[in-house]
């Protein structure tokens, strides 16, 4: 009985483990499928004749167009809506499809598409180390007939190709995205710090952060109330596109286009919803100033006995650090301390030249003021005291320059720009600025 | 009887084992994507890098993007092509001829790291530092921050770029001197000149506190290795002069409390220390190389 159960038990190990059926999912290798896919990609991305608009949303939200023209030799000619340089100059460079965890498109050697991503900020103005959150190095999602899905892989930000039509391709090389990408340089052209957009006998303040690709509007609308608009843009083609249009009572502002600076008057020309004339240019005083800015900002150091703090000093006539202080060897910053200290029964406030040892702040130099006069029209005025310590004749020039300026006796607007900065502008004519930094 | 059911058994089981030999061909392994590295059709720069480095060296160059050769956490992009050529002709030039004059040919052919990694940008840390270059193994180097390399014979070059070359050039001679140490160990003397005076703080100490102390560098202060490398790599790159400047210009005690003759003396050690393990170990008049790598360097910023 026993040898019976014994046999019977072989028996099944026997058929059992005869079952030889593989049974793949799919009737091909992995590889042999990966080949495939990759070589499908790479004949849809050459085989555009006038190659692909791309999207772009980087992992920070901002909206990024391209033109690609791909060849079956991993080199990639491109367009982008980054400046007026990277809209009107075709730029070749390296790309390769590979089979990494999915297959991806890799942009592999630098390109426009690297910008967005660089890691120095001095390049695109977004963070050190990580640039505006962009990638170069791409899942291929989904290939449709005429459209190609992407997802970055680093940050995740989102690409979509579309073939392009040649009027696409024009579009770049005539010159319209770079006629749009103008508007970009409006801080650059206009030197004041306050700009205006003048439409329809109304003006509106705007203030532009470019590396982020944001603007904001400040007017009083009919009834003298102040208010303010802040949305993201874009470009397409001609046109700046404000994703949320502006509405002041009867008034709607959704794009902007047929940018052209005018130098001699110093404002840009410009069509509003793509008909109505206006212009921007600059302004030497805040629309609606924030009155009790200077005090508020001059208040919050003084109540922590602590310093606001500047790195690159003032920025004058489209200059940054128009005096030059960064070329003091070991200078940290400038820093204002307001009540520094005390002389002759004067409790002076201290713009310091400063250097860093260890954790300590020493002061190389500063020129101290005397407790600053807060005008009811949102100014502050500094009043010159002294000179606190010795100032090397070689940087006589900067420090002078830069006190000078501060003893300015129509004083400084101050805008707060974020929960922890203040730019002050100079009320003279509003071409110089500082920005300080808690 | 017993016996003969197992030998049943045991033949039963001989067949299963048979049964199951299921060989399915290998495919073909060229079919396999991306196996042995990728491929493209060569272009200017990989005829360049074939025919003044991979052929007469040895040395391969990666200059498009692979992730898979650098940190996976940290923001960094490929360099710009026309950065690639004027680089490697300048480490050319100041690193390896100067080697091939003072320790003759074969000398380079030998130690050279055999791989060179190529990075557009720096490598930023948390703290706000910056890498612009590692080593591995003897093998390896990453080069970082080649797009913001400008010598005096490219357009827009302006003399603050200068400090970018001798930065390069300086993170040249620092990962080969770990290249030389790790081969043959330097003296252990090296390590006691300034024994309980390294620090992982060493970040937050500005070069000119760090040679009060009697270190070349403030990273020279992070560990004896990056010590004895500094050394090479600042005397190669600043030459004589620049080392006598440097030590001239050494007043006030440091953070330690080293008098400025203290400091002088520690450096002035260390320097000795350098030069005789070259001598002794190498068979290299660095003086002689200080003097070749200094004026190879000045001609490219001066």
């Amino acid at each position: 009985m026993k040898r019976v159960l014994l046999y019977t038990m072989a028996a099944f190990l026997v058929l059992a483990s005869c079952s030889k059926k593989d049974d793949p999912v799919f009737d091909e290798s992995p590889d042999v499928r990966l080949n495939k896919v990759l070589a499908e990609y790479q004949a849809a991305l050459a085989g555009a004749p006038n190659g692909w608009n791309a999207e772009l949303r980087t992992a920070n939200g901002s909206l990024y167009h391209f033109h690609f023209g791909f060849n079956d030799a991993n080199r990639v000619q491109m367009y982008a809506d980054f400046d007026t340089l990277t809209a009107s100059v075709r730029k070749e460079s390296s790309f390769r499809l590979k089979a990494l965890q999915q297959p991806a498109l890799l942009f592999d050697t630098y390109s426009y598409v690297h910008i967005l991503a660089d890691p120095d900020a001095t390049v695109n103005g977004g963070e050190f180390g990580l640039g505006l959150s962009s990638d170069f190095e791409f899942s291929l999602d989904t290939l449709a007939a005429d459209s190609i899905k992407l997802t970055g892989r680093f940050n995740g930000s989102k690409m979509i190709l579309r073939k392009a039509s040649a009027q696409d391709l024009q579009a770049w090389q005539n010159g319209q995205w770079k006629n749009a990408l103008l508007f970009e340089s409006i801080s650059a052209l206009i030197l004041n710090y306050f700009k205006r957009l003048n439409v329809g006998g109304k003006a509106y303040e705007i203030s532009l952060n470019a590396a982020r690709r944001e603007i904001t509007f400040t007017w009083r609308d009919g009834g003298g109330i102040p208010r303010q608009h802040t949305t993201t843009y874009s470009f397409s083609g001609n046109n700046v596109q404000l994703d949320t249009p502006l509405t002041d009572g009867g008034t709607t502002i959704s794009t902007l286009s047929n940018l052209s600076w005018n130098a001699g008057t110093s404002s840009f020309q410009v069509n509003v919803n793509g008909t109505q004339a206006a212009s921007i240019a600059g302004a030497i005083a805040p629309m609606i100033p924030d009155l009790n800015a200077p005090t508020r900002w001059w208040q919050y150091m003084a109540d922590r006995e602590y310093f606001w703090t500047s790195f690159f000093g003032f920025h004058v006539n489209g200059v940054d650090d128009a005096f030059k202080i960064r070329s003091i060897p070991g200078l940290y910053a400038l820093v204002f301390v307001p009540r520094f200290g005390s002389e002759q029964g004067v409790i002076y406030d201290l713009a310091a030249f400063t250097s860093v040892s260890g954790s300590n702040l020493n002061l190389l130099f500063g020129a101290a003021f005397r407790p600053p006069v807060f005008t009811t029209d949102g100014r502050v005025i500094f009043r010159y005291f002294g000179t606190l310590g010795d100032v090397p004749p070689e940087h006589e020039e900067k420090y002078i320059n830069t006190a000078s300026l501060l003893n300015s006796t129509s004083g400084f607007y101050l805008v707060q720009t974020s929960e922890t900065s203040y730019d002050m502008v100079s009320a003279t004519d509003a071409k110089a600025w500082i920005t300080w930094l808690r | 009887m017993h016996m003969k059911a197992y030998h049943i058994i045991f033949s039963l089981l001989l067949l299963t084992l048979a049964a199951c030999k299921s060989e399915d061909a290998l495919e073909n392994p060229d079919n396999i994507p991306g196996l042995g590295g990728d491929t493209w059709p060569p272009g200017p720069i990989d005829v360049w890098i074939n025919d003044s480095l991979t052929t007469p060296l040895n040395v391969a160059v990666k200059y498009k993007w692979d992730q898979g050769e650098l940190e996976l956490n940290k923001t960094l992009v490929p360099p710009r092509e026309e950065k690639v050529i004027p680089v490697l002709s300048t480490i050319k030039q100041v690193w390896i001829k100067n080697y091939d004059l003072v320790a003759g040919e074969y000398f380079m052919r030998k130690y050279c790291p055999k791989f060179f990694v190529l990075v557009g940008s720096a490598s930023w840390n948390p703290d706000g530092t910056v890498i612009l270059g590692t080593a591995e193994g003897g093998r390896r180097i990453v080069l970082y921050d080649l797009n913001g390399f400008r010598t005096k014979n490219m357009p827009g070059y302006v003399p603050e770029d200068s400090a970018t070359v001798k930065e390069m050039f300086h993170t040249i001679e620092h990962e080969f001197g770990h290249i030389l140490h790790q081969n043959v160990m330097y003296p252990l003397e090296y390590k006691r000149i300034s024994v309980g005076r390294y620090t992982s703080n060493w970040n937050n100490v500005s070069d000119e506190d760090a040679r009060r102390d009697g270190f070349i560098t403030a990273y020279a202060m992070s560990a004896p290795d990056e010590d004895f490398v500094e050394m090479i790599a600042t005397m190669l790159v600043e030459g004589k002069q620049g080392i006598n400047h440097i030590l001239d210009n050494i007043t006030g005690n440091g953070p330690n409390g080293t008098t400025p003759e203290q400091a002088r003396a520690i450096l002035r050690q260390k320097e000795a220390m350098v030069v005789k393990y070259f001598a002794d170990t190498w068979k290299i008049d660095f003086y002689n190389l200080q003097t070749r790598t200094r004026a190879s360097v000045e001609a490219l910023i001066r």
